[in-house]
């Protein structure tokens, strides 16, 4: 039976760690089944225990040890590494914010602690980390090449690319995709993450391949309206991406009746602090975010693929408190410590990271327009898709 | 068959006969193409009341297939036989001129002419303030409303497609009558609820022809309400088994004690039902601090205050069983047992009570219904929602008799599924 370490920031009710790691400690729900992992927690680090903190309950329940530190935790209190695999979950938390905005978790350093006792102890094992690697670009591209370095897979994001899409949306591999752009809601950076990954997980199937990004440009307010008037990104693709919300404001509120979000002009009234991610990759793909709070409350993407007109999905994000999509990710993360192999690239995540850390420079710059010459992550989808069954 | 009654298995296949799901016919300049009139006879019209989804949905479009789809016809007249505080009817009248709102149900289908003057009709029989029956039944006055439309249908010797929401009425003998008469009249009848056509998490379709033993769906919601909902989840899936649908024998019905005993005793399978909760994305946890736990049997007990079980017996050997288990699950499961092993999925309702805020599973229900005023034909067979609205009535009826196994000779008629899915799923 695989011994799992967690490392996580805090053990609470509703937070990503509870959310993950309880899935190893009581199972979860898979293909029509409660799956029981044949993986058993064996230690925890925790960094922050706050009010509601649910670790020491969790260890003397589940037969396993809170260790002070995460070397500790990953040796068992012994003197060399004794688990087959690692949870990175660094979500939730008090850490406090830098400039750009963005919520400083120790995702590196938790990392980085983790591939120390590798290197010492001359054996690295699976890592699972959840959601962007880093703050940083810098820091997040050492993660990835420390990896490869050391050769232990590493699986990474989260679990929008891996939930359930209505409809069931998969672009063909290889497809021409001609533009991208995907609506969310809900603040920076968690929520701007998760929608950046949604769309990456679909345009990395292109021709070629993900090439890395070019340029990015990232608006708000008043300029948002403005791009939107002057055709900055494709108003049918807006119109077939808010065609897939199940949760329009506004008048839908009011009294239920159903409206086109982005033709009736409610969009300015609904929306008080609009952002528009602008990314150009290498290969001259244009994609847009659309940060879309107060309009509606789910993510929706479109694209327009070359032969295949519009296609749109949803990602579906199934209710609290079972979000039952984060099961989803769960039997990527398991399939991924059993195997040793990752079901989609940490490249993914790696580009992920970089062009939403631009974004919210190019943000802190008044809206500049950033080249991106040090984000040429290319790399390959994979072949199958990971979605649920 | 016994108790076949009028129903002659070649009507049966005849108003089962496939629909073709492929897009509407446009005005492209090929043939002249009228904009159909379409008429809404409703029980009561407030925010979120299935009249104000349904009627929305032809004033305002709807998202639909990635794009913002305005329905090819116009809803022209609207009864509402309850007009209340909450009501919504006169501030549509008022944005759309187009749509009138008529005094009577006669008056809705003429449109001043005296005689019928549209090409289809919307019946939403749902909502309002209605009296209950001593079984618990409340009496939605859908056949009252059917009544009136065939007064009109007879006068001028023709009727127009009908569609009417969830069952045919709370009385098997007036649904039967209803479907009896669309079949003298020779009018295409459609009905059911959302539960068939809207999307499944996984996207899954039941196999066609694969045997089945045993269907079950974990639902919640109250008797002679959603009962009928996880009533037509399973009788949409089940009706694509070998053989097609051949009716059903009989019903027994269990409630508090006698549920947890039926259950603790496996009366209807246990690993069924397990692969049921397993769907759900709102199953309670069972304990505190935990966000998604299976429950014990002993949890369910605490968490479930009045547990409703109906179990059926098609005439094929099928055993069917609807679980209302109101406090464990807030959505539909379903879960049966093929040849090929276990199947399941969820039909999932994006529900305005606070989750969404369009009840987008009317959008499928909706475009359903403009397809067989376009085409003439139902999208999906009337048979399956006669069924249920017998399965319901003959549950309720088990209930009342404190879980007496009840004979449904009534409902021993068989018909067969569309080829085609009609799920949403693009």
């Amino acid at each position: 039976m695989k011994r799992i370490a967690v490392v996580g920031t805090i053990y609470k009710y509703l937070s990503h760690v509870q959310h993950i790691a309880d899935r190893f400690l009581v199972g979860y729900p898979t293909g029509g089944a409660w799956h029981r992992p044949d993986m058993k927690v064996v230690s925890l680090y925790v960094d922050q225990k706050p009010e509601g903190d649910l670790s020491g309950q969790r260890a003397s329940e589940f037969g396993f040890q809170v260790y002070p530190t995460i070397a500790q935790a990953l040796r068992c209190g012994g003197d060399k590494l004794s688990v087959d695999a690692v949870l990175i979950i660094a979500e939730h938390g008090d850490y406090p914010r830098n400039e750009k905005g963005q919520i400083l978790y120790p995702r590196y350093e938790f990392f980085k602690a983790c591939a120390d006792v590798f290197e010492k102890d001359g054996r690295a094992v699976p890592v699972y980390n959840d959601k962007h690697l880093s703050w940083s670009f810098e820091k997040a591209q050492w993660m990835v090449a420390e990896s490869k370095r050391q050769k232990f897979p590493l699986l990474t994001g989260s679990s929008l690319p891996v939930t359930w899409r209505l409809p069931e949306l998969e672009l063909p591999l290889g497809c021409e995709i001609e533009e991208a752009l995907i609506v969310g809601n809900g603040g920076s950076d968690p929520m701007d993450y998760h929608a950046l990954e949604a769309m990456q997980c679909m345009i990395e199937r292109r021709k070629g391949g993900e090439t890395g990004v070019k340029h990015v440009e990232m608006l708000e307010g008043d300029a948002v309206w403005k791009a939107a008037a002057a055709g900055r990104w494709s108003n049918q693709l807006l119109q077939s991406a808010l065609s897939r919300s199940d949760t329009p404001q506004g008048f839908s509120l009011e009294d239920g009746r159903t409206q086109d979000l982005a033709t009736n002009g409610q969009l300015p009234k609904l929306v008080k602090h609009p952002a528009a991610y602008l990314i150009t990759h290498n290969d001259g793909l244009k994609t847009t975010l659309l940060m879309l709070t107060g309009a509606i409350q789910d993510f929706n993407f479109a694209a327009r693929v070359k032969g295949m007109g519009v296609k749109s999905c949803q990602f579906f994000l199934s209710p609290v408190p079972n979000v039952t999509y984060s099961a989803c990710l769960l039997s990527n993360i398991e399939r991924m410590f059993e195997t040793g192999k990752t079901p989609y690239p940490a490249e993914r995540t790696l580009v992920v990271s970089g062009m939403l850390e631009s974004c919210l420079t190019s943000r802190l710059q008044g809206g500049k327009l950033l080249e991106t010459p040090h984000l040429k992550v290319r790399y390959q989808a994979p072949k199958e898709s990971f979605r649920p069954v | 068959m016994q108790g076949f009654g009028k129903i002659s298995r070649r009507e049966l296949l005849a108003g089962a006969s496939a629909v073709g799901i492929a897009s509407a016919p446009q005005a492209n300049g090929q043939a002249p193409f009228s904009r159909p009139k379409i008429a809404a006879v409703t029980t009561t019209f407030f925010k979120y009341s299935h009249t104000q989804h349904i009627v929305d949905r032809f004033l305002e479009g709807y998202g639909w297939n990635g794009e913002y789809h305005r329905p090819p016809m116009d809803l022209v007249s609207l009864y509402v036989d309850q007009v209340g505080a909450r009501d919504l009817s006169r501030d549509r009248a008022r944005r759309f001129p187009s749509m009138k709102i008529c005094p009577t149900i006669a008056e809705a289908l003429t449109l001043g002419t005296g005689k019928l003057a549209v090409d289809g009709i919307v019946v939403v029989g749902e909502h309002g303030d209605y009296p209950r029956n001593e079984m618990g039944q409340t009496k939605y006055p859908r056949y009252e409303f059917f009544q009136e439309i065939f007064k009109v249908f007879r006068a001028g010797g023709r009727g127009v497609p009908v569609f009417n929401d969830k069952h045919l009425s709370w009385k098997w003998e007036w649904a039967k009558e209803i479907y009896d008469t669309s079949r003298e009249l020779k009018f295409p009848l459609m009905a059911g609820s959302s539960l068939p056509v809207t999307w499944r998490t996984p996207s899954l379709e039941m196999p066609r022809d694969a045997r089945c033993t045993e269907a079950l769906c974990v639902c919640y919601g109250g008797v002679d309400s959603y009962d009928f909902h996880g009533l037509e989840t399973i009788q949409c899936m089940v009706e694509r088994r070998r053989g097609g649908e051949t009716g059903v024998k009989s019903v027994t019905a269990y409630r508090g004690d006698a549920f947890w005993k039926a259950c603790g005793e496996g009366v209807w399978p246990p690993d069924l039902m397990e692969a049921a909760l397993c769907r759900s994305h709102m199953l309670t946890p069972a304990r505190e601090g935990f966000n998604d736990i299976l429950p014990t049997l002993s949890d369910m007990k605490r968490l479930v205050k009045d547990p409703v079980a109906y179990r059926y017996e098609h005439t094929d050997g099928l055993k069917s069983t609807l679980l209302l288990m109101s406090g464990l699950v807030k959505d539909f499961n379903f879960a049966a047992r093929l040849d090929t092993g276990l199947f399941s999925t969820q039909m999932y309702l994006p529900m305005s009570d606070g989750r969404t805020t369009l009840a987008t599973f009317f959008s499928p229900l909706v475009n359903g219904m403009e397809r067989m005023f376009l085409t003439g034909k139902p999208t999906y067979p009337v048979e399956r929602t006669l069924l249920t609205t017998g399965l319901t009535e003959a549950g309720v009826k088990s209930l009342h008799a404190k879980g007496a196994r009840m004979e449904t000779p009534h409902l021993a008629f068989a018909y067969r599924a569309t080829p085609d899915s009609t799920f949403q799923r693009s």
